[in-house]
């Protein structure tokens, strides 16, 4: 006799099950039996399904599969593990749902194909997969990381951005950064995150040789070299969410190669900074003449946008017994650079000072002086001299905005006589030219740097009326206080870009008047 | 210096958190694909599913409350028709931010307090909701609630440690086994010509990536230090015969929270919303007409 359907369902190279509505296995076949390893009769109406799965197949048919076996009916080629005496088994679900007669009974009809080879290629795929993925992921918060560390200025910009990029780009619950002193030794730096008390201290001395990230108890810690030597460390610990993932170890290497390096190039680039504001501060420090014919009050506020050293200048000196020179100008460029075409400028400028030259003839000559020294070309200033005397005063603005003139008697006018091109530029035909202005005692005159009134949306007029209106309004305050009152009126809206520079002289009147 | 010289800088934007950034005002009911049904009048039922589906877990017991109640079902994010680009990792990784969810939905609606109605990890999720804001929560109903999965000392979750782990390793390695049932199917299906060109299911898809983290959300949480802090009171509904959460999970959740009902259903497995709807309806209504 030929084998009939029921030896047909008994021998199927299929898995073969019929399960009652609440999943009890109501038939099974051979082939079924054999895989799981049991006795029809350890089966059969004594087990659901679910519980001959492992417990991800367990959880799926409970949470996943059944609830779809209730509403569509059926369940195509779900992807579970068997458990058997050799280990878990990869399978294929099938099942439908078969209504038994009019009421609420129901069988479900289940048929498990071996997956073994599928489950391989898929975890082949699944690897291939995650590398990707975690490679987009490296590059994505690197590039973040990098992007920060670049835009960061100084060692504590670095350093923010460090901690920033840990908490915020590789999900670390909290950071901290040791940073190395002069002398090498690590100290700490800052933290950032939730609890961070409990990133504990400074990693041991083993832990720092590494050149990658490791783990270190809870935590995970990144030693970070610069091209020098060790920079500093920084120690991650991970979120303690249930839902949250392990720090990616790679990654947490590569930022702390990107950190070492910025670190080292933001060392490097404070000391040249420091320099510069040295020479800068060496150059400004003179003391102005002090004469009881007149009272010079100066101010310089570094911008803290940019760490480099700005080339803005003040400079006040007797060009003879009876004629005063006040200066305020800007070199072109930052840095050291032009802190020193600024230093070199200035000494000009009182090197060619003096009786029977003027400020028109004075800056033809700064024309040819920058002709020798470039970094100065370009470079704009505001030059006055006062006849101490007399209060006649003669002036050059080569490219500089105007002096202010504060009235004793009240008002503040803006001088815009005297006007000619930045130093070096010269327009044929055209000499340079003076203006000249009467001052009487009690009579203020304000140079400064454009810095004190330049505003990214605001139009120049407005702002030059505005330094108006502060200055006459602090007329009666001493010098030393209105020049300080000055600055902070005109910079409160604006957090202080760029470096601003301001001289205010105050002419008491000559010795008759005196 | 000049001042050009610096306006040359790009002015870069400040990344948010985790360097994405949401737009102030979140559309909660869009966020949470909110459904509304019912009576406009009645009073507020909030019916939350749990881990693995979406909003159709309810379909079943939807209808029995349509007459009385304003009824309101919503989609975890990352579940359903929820808008998946809101998932936040820190937010999402504990329960309690799946609660501030929830709240944020009652609170749209302008109709709380409400009856809140969560299965399976998110009867845990209702209580830390009821927790934190006990004016929005008037009554809880737990459906197969479990405050920890994994045993504990003196403590008995229904799982070990090593099956936690076993099914999270899992998860991992059978990516497209878990996620075989979130691309819906469009192709015509010439055995169940019926279909059509229609989705041959859409029920149960989720995000495969917010799956795998709300499964270690899910399955690693412990939140039974919050049962006693429950004032808001709760029913408990317990089936019978549920290897995700045993019988004897129920009854400790029961015997945790100040003010709790139980109920046991002569039901089997973790879903009685779909296999035993209409004891769990009579269930309901018994304890809300209480």
């Amino acid at each position: 006799m030929t084998a009939g359907p029921a030896d047909a369902w008994r021998s199927s190279p299929s898995g073969l099950l019929v399960l009652d509505a609440d999943g009890t296995v109501a038939g099974a076949n051979d082939t079924f039996l054999d895989w799981v390893g049991r006795a029809r009769g350890d089966v059969v109406g004594r087990v659901r399904l679910s519980e001959l799965l492992s417990v991800g197949g367990r959880i799926y048919w409970e949470t996943h599969l059944a609830p779809m076996l209730h509403v569509d009916g059926r369940a195509d080629e779900v992807a579970l593990e068997l458990r058997t005496p050799s280990g878990r088994m990869p399978v294929l679900l099938t099942a439908v749902v078969e209504r038994t007669g009019a009421g609420e009974g129901v069988r479900v009809h289940a048929a498990l194909s071996s997956a073994r080879e599928r489950s391989r290629y898929e975890r082949e795929l699944l690897a291939a997969r995650r590398a990707a993925d975690r490679a987009a992921d490296q590059v994505r918060v690197l590039q973040r990381a990098t992007s920060a560390l670049s835009r960061a200025t100084g060692i504590r910009g670095v350093a923010h951005a460090v901690l920033d990029a840990a908490v915020a780009d590789l999900g670390a619950r909290a950071a901290t950064l040791w940073l190395a002193d002069g002398s090498g030794a690590l100290r700490l730096h800052g933290s950032l995150g939730e609890r961070t008390n409990e990133v504990g201290g400074l990693p041991s001395d083993p832990v720092l040789r590494q050149r990658q990230a490791v783990p270190d108890g809870d935590r995970v810690v990144v030693p970070l070299h610069g091209q020098a030597g060790l920079q500093g460390v920084l120690a991650l610990v991970p979120r303690d969410d249930p839902g949250a993932e392990p720090l990616p170890l790679e990654v947490v290497t590569a930022l702390g190669e990107q950190a070492g390096l910025a670190l080292h190039r933001a060392e490097l680039y404070e000391h040249s900074a420091t320099v510069a504001h040295e020479l800068q501060h060496s150059l400004l420090a003179h003391d102005p003449p002090v004469d009881p014919r007149f009272e010079v009050t100066t101010a310089y506020r570094p911008g803290v946008e940019a760490l480099d050293v700005g080339g803005d200048w003040h400079d006040a000196f007797l060009a003879d017994d009876s004629v005063l020179s006040v200066v305020v100008g800007d070199v072109v460029g930052r840095g050291l650079g032009a802190a020193s075409a600024m230093g070199q400028v200035r000494s000009a400028i009182r090197a060619v000072a003096g009786p029977g030259v003027g400020p028109a003839r004075l800056v033809q000559r700064l024309d040819r002086f920058v002709d020798q020294v470039p970094t100065a070309a370009m470079a704009t200033m505001a030059y006055v001299e006062v006849e101490l005397a007399t209060g006649h005063a003669r002036y050059v603005c080569a490219g500089h905005l105007p002096p202010l003139l504060v009235r004793a008697r009240g008002g503040a006018e803006l001088l815009w006589g005297g006007r000619s091109t930045p130093l070096g530029v010269r327009i044929p035909g055209r000499e340079r030219r003076e203006g000249t202005f009467e001052l009487t005692p009690g009579d203020r005159l304000l140079l400064y740097t454009d810095g004190l009134v330049e505003r990214r949306h605001r139009l120049l007029e407005e702002s030059l009326e505005g330094l108006a209106v502060a200055a006459a309004g602090l007329r009666d305050e001493p010098p030393g206080a209105a020049v300080p009152a000055l600055v902070q009126r005109l910079l409160r809206d604006e957090r202080g870009r760029d470096d601003v520079c301001v001289l205010l002289l105050g002419w008491h009147g000559g010795p008759a008047a005196g | 210096m000049r001042a050009r010289d610096v306006r040359a800088a790009p002015v870069w934007p400040r990344a948010g958190a985790r360097g994405r950034t949401y737009p102030v005002a979140v559309d909660v009911l869009t966020r949470n694909n909110v459904e509304v049904r019912g009576r406009a009048d009645g009073p507020l039922m909030l019916l939350v599913h749990g881990f693995g589906c979406d909003q159709g877990m309810w379909r079943y017991v939807v209808p029995a409350f349509e007459d009385t109640h304003r009824v309101v079902l919503m989609d975890h994010v990352g579940a359903g028709g929820s808008d998946a680009s809101a998932y936040d990792p820190a937010r999402h990784g504990r329960l309690d931010g799946y609660a501030r969810d929830v709240l944020e939905v009652i609170e749209a609606l302008h109709a709380g307090p409400a009856v809140l109605v969560g299965h399976s990890v998110s009867a845990m999720i209702g209580v830390l909701a009821a927790v934190a804001r006990p004016d929005l929560v008037d009554r809880l109903v737990l459906v197969g609630p479990s405050p920890r999965y994994v045993d504990d000392d003196g403590y008995t979750g229904g799982f070990t440690q090593d099956e936690i782990d076993e099914l999270l390793d899992t998860m991992d390695d059978n990516y497209l086994g878990w996620s075989a049932h979130i691309a819906p199917v469009i192709m015509g299906r010439p055995d169940r010509p019926e279909l059509g060109e229609e989705l041959t299911s859409s029920f149960c898809r989720s995000d495969p990536a917010i799956a795998r983290s709300f499964a270690r959300t899910t399955f690693l949480s412990d939140n039974r230090a919050d049962l006693p802090r429950c004032t808001v009171p709760a029913l408990v509904v317990q089936c019978r015969d549920d290897v995700i959460a045993p019988a004897a999970v129920g009854e400790y959740v029961r015997d945790h929270l100040p003010r709790s009902d139980y109920v046991l259903l002569d039901a089997v497995g973790h879903c009685p919303n779909l296999s035993a709807p209409d004891q769990l309806v009579a269930a309901m209504r018994r304890y809300l007409a209480a």
